[in-house]
């Protein structure tokens, strides 16, 4: 969503669902899986909103729907693509909305091209693309061009028409198996009822063209006009509690907290990185500094860059590439932290291999997972492992004090309810010792590589670590008041170097003596779910983003019922239910700051084709660089999102044969298998019982009760072509492994028709490993580890398998 | 309706009934100190939901330090008080008999765990970080620059060796000291669940 609307973050929120007319559900069981959602869409519906969901699976979220759909896995863009292509043909966009907040005016370079499923500007070698060609045509100042019409042959619209022309109804239908009629049924219902949401999860993200699907989705909602308004919008429904905060706060190898890029070694100086990101990237990072290195931090030591450790940009393995780098001997020690690689990673025999090379694995969690008894593993000879093992047991949610961020941005604060279990410890005190510990070991040295650690400013409580403290280090400290800043605004203005925050997104959290996410006031005075006196969301407590997209050209709600803000002419300020997402307060809509619905895009406007560009060439104070104001999101494997087969497919690519799948996914596993030896697609999903690697609700004995075991759902066609009955014993193999489960036989998966032929999907739970109260096997010995190229998400959502009685 | 004694033995007419069916009390009166013997002098104290990105709100009933009963918090308008069968199910963490009770360690080579303290613990991981941090520290490395083409050394400070995995299943707090900690002993190798 990022390169599309400037943020990543899911738009509206949980409550405000229950504005929306329709609800696309694609990619997501959220019955299931985000049982939340589904209650405000049950609320929706009792007011006739009507729901559409497209899944391999008839889900329980399927079985509330109005249109469903059964698709084969990996194809969504086949017929989203369709949607694209119908929507511009029959003129069913929101003419309004796409002329003043998309680039669909912008003249596209006379370079870009696009022929037999590649782009410009792609190196075989590197299997990477030059953005170069994917930019605007500017004019003498450096700004885009723009078109006087739609029809203009150069513009972003024509590009968009043109590369979707190929996606009829019929190529679609032949792709996903989603027959003709269903296809323009989905593309009918969902323009017809606005304001129209769209909810996605792993279901659209675990794939090689994970970024690219949930770019259709954003192409869609601006061509239709739904994003920044109440009921509208992309809901990604993200995975684990504090996930948006995990994110917020950048445990993740290109970012530092804020969503700032992290420094490479091509950016020597605190002024080569402005130059390379814009100014914009420039004092939150000098911010960060000054939270990571307090009074050290200084103009004349470029306020401590120095001390980060710089990435190399040919050495920054992701997660599920982490292992490898265990085994080939870089890593040595893995400090891990409330996560099971162990059953969560695909193709996960590689896990151990790496853990079985490391010197030393430290573990954190609730319960004894997987991960921190990985040597017990059957068939692995714990004398020959010599890595060395601490598990360090948590405290638990309710057991200490913080905050969580959920998927729609809120920071919801909680105080200690229980005391810990046993001698189990927050996992803020073990950094707390840790650091602390280390900083000991340093103490005295005058070695420049020590310095990091002995000038950093860690003081959160001399023995237990303060949640609060941290908390407010977040919120960040203006320097020439001497107090906690008391909203971002006042971030924002501050001159660069004068304020502190350790994530500027967060700027405001908790002004003198307040805590914002602690708010308890769950009034809703407009009946829209906005609840701006309950917690704190960011950025600036707003609940929707791009919100003055709502609005019509004199800064008017365009829907009567659903007034998030509006310009208050006599004020002159944008005032509003909601906060409002603007350039500034005080700029009208008849100003250009004031016309801004993505202040987030160098643009301004969403991006309906994801160009490079820089917006601007002013200097940020205190550098002599000549720098770009902002720089824009990119995807990295095309401007426009592209069909391409999943990496191990049953059939060959319909648009484009010749580039079967993505050209620049990320390739992790080495084994892969053909449709002739396994014909079948499997599809790894959750079910509402257990989460995600299963290292909590495997050990709760009531959720053990109701789904104590894993299974491989199947159609009645497989089960009797493969000569089994519900119940039975099946196994599942791919070119990378095997197990044994039960068989399901049901009619929730039908076979599908593709490309002419018959095609069967299997459906199979993952939540399983050796260990717990109640162990299983896992589904990721069969899975596949390739991923998306830009978010590194793998595509667990489809491979090839085999499967017989066992 | 109210439900008292006398008005119950009027309806059934019969005293036998009262004895046949084990009454001969109060049913309101026992219906409302049933209640109370649970949830009387409790304190409640909200929290949030451990599982999906939703951020129900939980409340815990808490008495003598001890939860007595979980339940939605009411007043959190994400929930309304409503829970899943998931987080219905999360008193049963409270004092779960497989939370391990203390740190373990296990030994190269060995084939079981063996408790340890928190003091050991920390101080062979902090030994660990500053062994494998000094031997296999990178503080500068020659690159050629993108812009110019020319070669040149430039400092990275980075502990190749150190990886770490956070995690989207901690407060805010802890996920922020995660990335804190990593970057400030010198590794950019800091990855989490988000990513899959």
């Amino acid at each position: 969503m990022s390169p599309s609307f400037g943020r990543g973050a899911m738009t509206n929120s949980w409550q405000d669902m229950q504005n929306s007319e329709c609800f696309l559900i694609a990619g997501s069981n959220c019955a299931e899986c985000h049982p939340i959602a589904m209650k405000w869409v049950n609320r929706a519906r009792a007011k006739g909103a009507k729901v559409i969901v497209v899944d391999p699976r008839f889900t329980r979220t399927a079985s509330q729907a109005d249109v469903f759909a059964q698709i084969r896995p990996g194809t969504d863009i086949a017929y989203l693509g369709a949607m694209i292509n119908y929507y511009i043909e029959n003129r069913l966009y929101d003419e309004f909305y796409v002329l003043n907040f998309t680039n669909a005016l912008y003249k596209i370079s006379k370079d870009f091209g696009f022929k037999d499923g590649m782009f410009s500007g792609f190196n075989p070698e590197t299997r990477k693309y030059d953005y170069a060609s994917w930019a605007y045509q500017l004019d003498a100042e450096g700004k885009p061009v723009k078109a006087d019409s739609l029809d203009d042959p150069d513009c972003v619209f024509q590009k968009l028409k043109t590369h979707y022309s190929r996606y009829t109804f019929e190529v679609a239908s032949n792709i996903t198996g989603i027959p003709v009629a269903k296809i323009k049924q989905i593309a009918d219902t969902f323009a017809a009822a606005k304001p129209g949401n769209i909810f996605y999860a792993l279901g659209m993200t675990q794939h090689t063209t994970g970024v690219q699907g949930i770019r259709c989705y954003a192409i869609i909602q601006l061509l239709l006009g739904n994003v920044g308004k109440a009921g509208g919008g992309i809901q990604a429904l993200r995975g684990e509690p504090n996930v948006q905060g995990s994110t917020d706060m950048a445990n993740l190898n290109a970012n530092l907290p804020g969503y700032i890029p992290y420094p490479t070694n091509q950016e020597k100086t605190l002024n080569d990185f402005a130059a390379k990101h814009g100014s914009v990237q420039y004092k939150p990072i000098v911010a960060l500094l000054k939270a990571w290195f307090g009074a050290n931090a200084t103009a004349e030591n470029e306020y401590g860059y120095q001390w980060l450790p710089k990435n190399n940009p040919a050495n920054m393995p992701i997660q599920p590439q982490f292992f490898s780098k265990m085994e080939e001997g870089q890593f040595k020690l893995l400090l891990n932290w409330g996560s099971n690689s162990t059953v969560s990673i695909p193709d996960r025999k590689l896990v151990a291999r790496g853990l079985s090379s490391l010197e030393m694995l430290v573990v954190a969690d609730i319960f004894n997972t997987e991960t921190a008894q990985f040597w017990k593993e059957e068939g692995l000879n714990p004398a020959k492992i010599p890595t060395e093992v601490i598990f360090l047991p948590a405290a638990f949610v309710y057991e200490k004090a913080g905050s969580m961020t959920n998927s729609s941005r809120l920071v919801q604060w909680k105080e200690v309810a229980l005391k810990p279990l046993n001698d189990c410890h927050p996992d803020l005190d073990m950094l707390d010792h840790i650091f602390k510990r280390v900083r000991a070991l340093y103490s005295g040295s005058n070695d420049p590589k020590d310095e990091p650690i002995l000038k950093a400013n860690w003081d959160y409580g001399d023995h237990e670590a303060s949640a609060l403290k941290v908390l407010q280090e977040l919120g960040g400290y203006n320097d020439t008041t001497g107090k906690p800043i008391a909203a971002i605004g006042e971030y924002l203005a501050a001159p660069i170097g004068t304020v502190s925050t350790g994530c500027w997104v967060y700027a405001g959290v908790t002004p003198e003596g307040k805590n914002l996410a602690d708010r308890r006031g769950n009034a809703d005075p407009t009946g829209l779910g906005l609840n701006k006196d309950y917690a704190f969301a960011w950025p600036g407590n707003i609940r929707v983003l791009y919100n003055r997209a709502s609005c019509d050209a004199q800064g008017q709600p365009v829907d009567s019922k659903r007034k998030l803000i509006w310009w208050d002419p006599v004020q002159n300020l944008w005032v509003g239910n909601d906060g409002p997402d603007v350039v500034d307060k005080t700029k009208g809509p008849d100003t250009p700051e004031g016309k801004i619905g993505f202040k987030q895009n160098p643009e301004g406007v969403g991006r309906l084709f994801a160009a490079t560009y820089k917006s601007g060439t002013v200097a940020p104070e205190g550098t002599a660089a000549v720098v770009p104001i902002r720089g824009a999101g990119m995807t990295v494997d095309g401007p426009m999102p592209e069909f391409y087969e999943p990496i191990e497919s049953p059939t060959a690519n319909l648009l484009h044969p010749e580039v079967q799948s993505n050209p620049c996914a990320k390739i992790v596993s080495k084994e892969f298998g053909n449709p002739d030896e396994y014909p079948y697609v499997l599809t790894s999903y959750g079910v509402v019982e257990h989460f995600c690697a299963g290292a909590i609700t495997r050990n709760i004995p009531w959720l053990n009760e109701i789904a104590p075991e894993p299974y491989a759902e199947i159609s009645k066609n497989l089960a009797h072509k493969i000569g089994v009955k519900e119940g039975d014993e099946v196994e599942v193999s791919s070119a990378r492994g095997k197990l044994v489960v039960r068989a399901l036989v049901t009619d929730r998966i039908q076979t599908l028709k593709i490309n002419g032929k018959d095609q069967e999907t299997i459906g199979m739970p993952w939540s399983w490993g050796f260990a717990s109260l109640s162990p299983g096997p896992s589904t990721n010995n069969v899975t596949m580890n390739a991923c998306d190229p830009g978010a590194g998400t793998p595509e667990y959502k489809c491979c090839l398998v085999n499967i017989r009685r066992a | 309706m109210k439900f008292t004694r006398r008005g119950f033995l009027k309806l059934s007419g019969l005293s036998v009934a009262a004895v046949a069916s084990g009454l001969g009390f109060d049913l309101e009166a026992t219906a409302a100190h049933g209640h109370a013997l649970k949830l009387a002098g409790c304190t409640k104290i909200p929290s949030i939901c451990h599982f999906c990105s939703g951020g129900c709100g939980l409340l815990l009933h808490i008495k003598d330090g001890k939860l007595v009963h979980l339940d939605g918090n009411p007043d959190n308008p994400i929930n309304e008080g409503t829970l899943c069968p998931k987080a219905a199910s999360l008193a049963q963490v409270a004092y779960s008999p497989e939370r391990p009770k203390n740190p373990l360690y296990r030994a190269p080579g060995s084939d079981e765990f063996v408790d340890i303290t928190w003091e050991e613990a920390y101080d062979r991981i902090a030994k660990k970080i500053k062994e494998v941090r000094d031997k296999t520290w990178t503080s500068t490395e020659e690159i050629t620059n993108a812009k110019t083409g020319a070669k040149e050394t430039v400092t990275v400070n980075r502990a190749e060796g150190i990886c770490m995995i956070g995690s989207a299943e901690v407060d805010n707090e802890e996920s922020y000291l995660l990335s804190k900690l990593a970057r400030l002993i010198g590794t950019p190798f800091h990855e989490h669940q988000a990513r899959i």
